[in-house]
């Protein structure tokens, strides 16, 4: 890739950014030349990260339900490095490894709020099927007290996962070519 | 599934299912924003209710940018294509409609376009778009079934690492577009349509 390494990129992200971590990316191998040479990319996909992970203001969705919706997504797409990273996470947290488990397999489970199960369900339909979406999902979602502002950051934070992993696909294939 | 209008390269307008910040007391560093990243009038409701969370609505604005403007690498024309086929087969009709038209224009071809709109991400395509496609298609609706096999027929139509990188990226944006204009609103009825279309 000679492309990559003639054009002078100013550094605008970290080499162990979240994505390159969750990919185990370093900067010497030819995927680390190519996230280097999008690195507008890079950074705002780090952006993107923390504002909805780590953002100052958590609002009414707390960051075990942001790791919990995260968990949840990264399930059902098999991603594998996000369950890693979001169930450390919410280790950390001291989150129940049954509250795990659940979350993995079957929102509905009893060991959620009713709350959380209605985060999950529509984390569901946003993965798997949003274009079944109707008004009256969102109506689920403030019968169980979520504002506005909380849907948008569910919504945000689901949406922002559909691109992070399939990120994580590309550079997966790109990587076992080498 | 909800009844929705054929997809189309006509202008659709999106109404949120939720206030916005316009009409709910927006703050000043909200207004702003919103005047900053809403491309016109009638595109502006979809950012309105996303300056909920500002900073989420700005990081997010910039990676667009990046994934569909960066220098080199995948085409414009590519970028859009692949745009279009993930709205197609998440059934967007409102992202696939305002990138349809920009694809169109830049390629001064709208009839495989129209094509794609209207028989759907498996009517007959040259070999370059058909491998744009199927790669979107597959790393849209089942990405952990995606192998090297799948970038295979990318590269057999001159695709670069780099190219493919930059699809990658608009194919995930589009995934996170679709999700937020298909579960956060929908797109107002055809003008003079009768409601079962």
């Amino acid at each position: 890739m000679s492309q990559t390494q003639e054009a002078s990129v100013t550094p605008l992200f970290a080499a162990d950014d979240v994505i390159n971590q969750l990919a185990t990316i370093t900067a010497d191998t030819k995927v680390g030349a190519l996230r280097t040479h999008r690195s507008e990319v890079a950074r705002y996909a780090e952006g993107s990260y923390y504002a909805l992970f780590e953002p100052d203001d958590f609002g009414n969705v707390s960051r075990i339900d942001r790791d919990l919706i995260a968990l949840r997504v990264a399930a059902l797409t098999e991603s594998h490095p996000l369950i890693t990273w979001h169930q450390e996470r919410l280790r950390h947290a001291g989150v129940a490894e049954a509250v795990l488990t659940a979350v993995k397999s079957n929102p509905h489970a009893a060991q959620l709020s009713l709350r959380q199960q209605a985060l999950l369900s529509h984390v569901d339909r946003l993965t798997n099927a949003p274009a079944t979406a109707t008004a009256a999902h969102i109506a689920k979602l403030t019968a169980v007290g979520l504002t506005p502002r909380d849907i948008v950051v569910i919504s945000q934070l689901t949406a922002f996962l559909s691109f992070q992993l399939r990120t994580l696909v590309g550079l997966r294939v790109l990587a076992e070519e080498e | 599934m909800p009844t929705r209008r054929p997809f189309t390269l006509d202008l659709v307008l999106w109404q949120p299912w939720l206030p916005t910040v316009d009409e709910v007391d927006a703050t000043p560093e909200q207004q702003a924003l919103v005047n900053e990243v809403a491309p016109s009038p009638t595109g502006r409701p979809y950012y309105a209710l996303l300056a909920h969370e500002p900073l989420a609505l700005r990081e997010r604005t910039a990676l667009m940018k990046a994934a569909m403007y960066s220098q080199g690498g995948a085409t414009r024309a590519d970028r859009e294509l692949a745009a279009v086929a993930a709205s197609r087969a998440n059934g967007c009709v409102h992202c696939a409609s305002v990138h349809a038209r920009l694809y169109a224009q830049l390629t001064k071809d709208d009839a495989t376009i129209r094509l794609l709109l209207d028989e759907g991400v498996d009517t007959p395509l040259g070999d370059h778009e058909r491998a744009v496609v199927d790669y979107a298609v597959k790393l849209s609706l089942t990405p952990a079934t995606v192998t090297a096999q799948d970038v295979a027929p990318l590269r057999r139509v001159g695709l670069s690492d780099l190219a493919i990188l930059d699809l990658t990226h608009v194919i995930g944006m589009f995934n996170w577009a679709n999700q937020l204009f298909l579960t956060l609103g929908e797109v107002a009825p055809e003008p003079g349509a009768t409601g079962h279309a």
